[in-house]
């Protein structure tokens, strides 16, 4: 009989973190800046660049590649630049990024002007960057 | 350790769903053997090759032909990243009802489901959210293969 509890148990559990994950899925969000680790300085061009870190073991990441490195391209004053962290988890830990992809639009002086938890989207992104683009 | 190719997306969606069928019968049935089975097949795929897993060979037989064909690529480390975690889980699982321990054994069995289905259902990758956590509380189990 417990097993059976058990499996609802796990069946409700799964759905719950499943509904909660596709909601916070491309959610915008705005951090206070932090110091920027110097992997993540050295990315920055002029306007406004999207650090994208990712790791090995994140299958998204592509996905979100392929929608910022387009988005980049199509805009003025927008840069994509990707960040692997599977072996820098310090860099990761400094910009308090627990999970991958995680997109950090920085200004050109290193100012975080929001960041991105999951793959983009990228009507809702562009939206929210248009201020800060010159 | 070998790379496997990336692999049409929907074949790991399909493997999560048996193997979710499979943690099932274990809850249901407490049956330990089965979970040692999977517990087998999850080391294989993660420390060997996906190529080893037999329900990547029923989606490429059975249900590949029916489906549109598709670009899409995923690659094979995440996927080998998520039966890695698929396995510690089982383990314990399997150590749990074969040593009369069956809260033990039931519990990780519970965790291993919910994970294979928030796979099947949700397409979790289980690698975005736990690595960076993993390499910042626990470095020695998540080092980069």
């Amino acid at each position: 009989m417990t097993g059976v509890w058990a499996l609802l148990g796990a069946l409700a559990v799964a759905g719950a973190i499943g509904v909660l994950l596709k909601a916070r899925e491309g959610r915008i969000s705005r951090n206070e800046s932090v110091d920027l680790p110097a992997p993540v300085r050295d990315l920055l061009a002029p306007g406004v660049t999207l650090v994208q870190l990712s790791t090995t073991f994140c299958a998204p990441c592509r996905h979100a590649k392929v929608i910022l490195s387009d988005l980049a391209d199509r805009t003025d004053g927008l840069t994509h630049a990707e960040l692997d962290v599977t072996n820098l988890p310090d860099v990761a830990a400094a910009l308090g990024v627990m999970r991958t992809p995680t997109t950090l639009a920085l200004t050109d002086d290193g100012t975080e002007v929001l960041r991105v938890g999951g793959v983009p989207k990228r009507d809702t992104l562009l939206a929210a960057l248009q201020p800060h683009l010159r | 350790m070998p790379k496997d190719a990336p692999v049409d997306p929907r074949g790991p969606r399909f493997s999560a769903w048996m193997t979710t069928v499979v943690l099932a019968i274990v809850l249901l049935t407490g049956w330990w053997r089965l979970l040692a089975a999977q517990t087998v097949l999850f080391a294989m795929c993660a420390f060997i090759s996906l190529k080893l897993n037999p329900w990547g060979h029923v989606y490429r037989f059975a249900v590949q032909p029916r489906l549109t064909p598709t670009t899409e690529r995923e690659e094979a480390a995440p996927l080998r990243f998520a039966q890695g975690v698929g396995f510690v889980f089982a383990l314990i699982g399997t150590l749990g009802y074969a040593t009369g321990l069956t809260a033990l054994g039931t519990v990780a069995t519970s965790l291993a489901l919910v994970a294979a289905l928030l796979n099947a259902a949700f397409g979790l990758c289980l690698g975005c959210e736990v690595y960076l956590l993993l390499r910042r509380y626990a470095p020695a189990l998540a080092r980069p293969q």
